[in-house]
């Protein structure tokens, strides 16, 4: 492989990175929002937000990108390729964040809550000073984990033509007729990418284990 | 009201479930005092003492803590919000059964929390406040540790330091001792005898009865949510009045 | 006709797309799961000397993107001079791919198995291969079902990549209805649907699983 084809792996490998950076963030906070809005049970957004996430959870993220870039525009909505990865990425990953969010509120400690109720908390001082702290080191790794998912999953958007770090594989081998070697480079840099990750999430359960004891 | 109550129970009754745990319960606590709740496992004895924060929202009577009414505003007859029963609970103080410090938090940390986040006190005042404390309970070589490197003796002396933190006018004392290993006991309830020598107004629910004995100004028995009994502590443990008293410390020795 | 008359017509389309998915779906997850569980039996004994390359395979396969291996598989190994069809390539890499996944698993739950109840086998005289077929396996099996059914989840959901390497499955089904018909909305519906049936079947299944499993007795080991 020429210095030609590196730069376009590593142009790929960008795509891939700051599209599913954007998802993440999106993703981690709305998951948050869907989880604490369904800590409220309202009769109907409750059954809506369940059949989002068990339809999310269930859908290919192949499907739900070509879903997305189809349908819309047969609504007059029109899109870049990349909004309509993005939004397909975070529409997925949101389900999984929001259930890890959820679990977190589920185990919070009925006793370290009423601690901080007899100190004169309000329940959102409480929320804010108390229970989210912990609740984020609690769900790191499990959002950790969900983004090397998402990472592995990416790949998904080059099915709307999206040159990503799997596509760009392609475009290498259609100049070079050979196509391993830029596949191999690839795998190269998503274990990389992901082995960061796992690294980050070993480091964050330990943080979270210490803070269980 | 005087001056001088700190916390007064008025007609206190509540049930869970349709069965009854506190009935028409009278308590005053003087300004200064140490009053010890006994009573057999059952007998509503935390529940009383999570009413007088209103962790329990009891079904009738009433509950003033220096003066304010808590959970219910006088004025109005209503509910009180959330944010106006934060401020009359910041009045109290109290140390759980559990051994809750917020793990997130240095031990520094855990005391200053309240003061800076609900009584807005200044970083700098409330260290400094936090630090006398936690030399008064034996804690201050370990301000910056986290509460998982802690024993159970040492969490629960950083909780009473937490809990003076607020300046209370009344520390509730929910078992202090009751997760402890028998070994670590010892520590807390030095701590507390302390603060009684002190002057602090605390209300004691306890299994420990020599320190119950020692500590107390008065001594409250309750049974089956009635309290049947209250004596000086002389009086209750040298020549209790009912037979069921008798019973319940003979059963303790 | 109305868009969902054109996708009733179209129904054999989608059937065939579905059916191909099932059988992608079932014979490579058969396979992953039995290379998991052979990944399982020699990691747990006699040779020392595959441990290491055992590791690096599982690792490996845990931080690489499916549709990658799928790449490797379908345009990679013609260079070896292995030619598979897209078909093969997609089924080859999704077992190789999720055995590692359920190797990891097995092997998460054989770290808590309590290690009296092997010392017992190989006091009673059983052979590695006979306690770990009839004692261990059937254990970790029942004791790691939800994390099993959710790999399988994944595993559902990763065949729609195939559809990246040609192979005609549900996915495709709909692309080609709504590249044919100009309906994207209508197909990829009843395609979703389809994906949401099975996982939904899925689970329901391993939680059946599981009522059996307490019944017999698996879950106070």
């Amino acid at each position: 492989m020429d210095a030609n084809a590196w730069s376009m792996l590593l142009e790929g490998a960008w795509t891939t990175l700051w599209i599913s950076a954007v998802s993440i963030a999106i993703g981690v906070t709305a998951g948050l929002a869907i989880a604490l809005i369904r800590l409220a049970r309202l009769p109907v957004i409750e059954q809506l937000l369940v059949t989002y996430i068990s339809l999310a959870r269930a859908t290919p993220l192949v499907t739900l990108t070509l879903f997305i870039f189809l349908t819309l525009p047969t609504f007059g909505i029109n899109m870049d390729r990349s909004v309509a990865g993005i939004m397909a990425l975070t529409l997925n990953t949101t389900a999984f964040n929001a259930e890890i969010w959820r679990a977190a509120f589920q185990n919070f400690s009925r006793d370290q809550r009423e601690a901080a109720l007899a100190c004169g908390m309000t329940p959102t001082v409480c929320f804010r000073r108390i229970m989210l702290p912990q609740m984020v080191i609690t769900s790191l790794p499990g959002l950790v984990n969900e983004m090397s998912f998402l990472i592995k999953g990416s790949p998904a958007i080059a099915v709307i033509g999206i040159v990503d770090l799997t596509r760009v594989t392609n475009r290498i081998s259609a100049v070079t007729y050979e196509p391993l070697p830029p596949i191999l480079a690839a795998a190269a840099l998503y274990m990389a990418i992901i082995g960061c990750l796992v690294w980050t999430q070993r480091i964050a359960e330990r943080k979270a284990n210490r803070l269980a004891m | 009201m005087s001056e001088q109550v700190a916390v007064s129970i008025r007609r206190l009754s509540k049930s869970f479930d349709g069965t009854e745990v506190l009935r028409d319960v009278d308590l005053e606590v003087n300004s200064g005092e140490v009053v010890t709740i006994l009573g057999s496992s059952g007998s509503g004895k935390s529940t009383l003492l999570r009413c007088i924060n209103w962790l329990e929202v009891p079904d009738r009577g009433s509950i003033h803590i220096g003066g304010i009414r808590i959970g219910i505003d006088e004025a109005s007859g209503r509910s009180m919000s959330m944010r106006e029963l934060a401020k009359v609970r910041a009045r109290t103080g109290m140390v759980f059964q559990s051994l809750n410090l917020w793990p997130h938090l240095s031990v520094l940390h855990n005391v200053t929390e309240s003061p800076i986040h609900v009584l807005g006190k200044s970083r700098r005042e409330a260290e400094e406040l936090a630090m006398e404390l936690l030399e008064k309970v034996g804690m201050a070589h370990k301000k910056d540790s986290y509460p998982y490197t802690l024993s159970g003796g040492q969490k629960q002396r950083v909780a009473i330091a937490r809990a003076l933190a607020m300046q209370p006018q009344v520390m509730l004392f929910d078992e202090p001792t009751s997760a402890l290993d028998p070994e670590l006991v010892g520590e807390v309830l030095t701590v507390i005898k302390d603060l009684s020598a002190e002057g602090y107004t605390m209300v004691i629910v306890t299994h420990e009865m020599d320190f119950a004995r020692a500590v107390s100004d008065q001594v409250v028995f309750l049974d089956k949510g009635i309290i049947i009994e209250r004596a000086v502590p002389e009086t209750f443990f040298t020549r209790p009045a009912t037979e069921r008293v008798q019973r319940f410390l003979e059963r303790q020795n | 006709m109305t868009n969902w008359e054109i996708i009733w017509e179209a129904r054999g389309l989608f059937l065939q797309g579905f059916l191909n998915t099932l059988v992608i779906f079932a014979l490579s997850t058969a396979a992953a799961f039995l290379i998991g569980c052979g990944v399982l039996y020699l990691l747990e004994g006699s040779r020392p000397r595959l441990r290491v390359p055992l590791r690096i395979y599982i690792d490996v396969m845990r931080m690489l993107p499916f549709l990658i291996l799928a790449y490797l598989l379908y345009y990679g190994l013609p260079t070896f001079g292995i030619r598979l069809d897209a078909w093969w390539a997609g089924v080859g890499a999704l077992a190789a791919y999720h055995g590692a996944y359920f190797a990891e698993i097995l092997r998460g739950s054989r770290v808590s198995l309590p290690p009296g109840q092997v010392e017992a086998a190989y006091a009673h005289g059983f052979t590695t291969s006979r306690m770990f077929l009839r004692l261990i396996l059937p254990q970790l099996v029942m004791q790691s079902r939800p994390l099993l059914g959710n790999q399988l989840v994944i595993a559902l959901k990763d065949t729609a990549f195939l559809v990246i390497i040609t192979v005609n499955e549900l996915t495709w089904a709909a692309n080609s209805v709504s590249a044919t018909y100009f309906i994207p909305t209508e197909a990829f519906v009843v395609v979703i649907g389809c994906y949401w049936l099975v996982s939904i079947v899925m689970e329901v299944a391993i939680k059946q699983a599981g009522r059996f499993g307490t019944k017999r007795g698996f879950d106070n080991v």
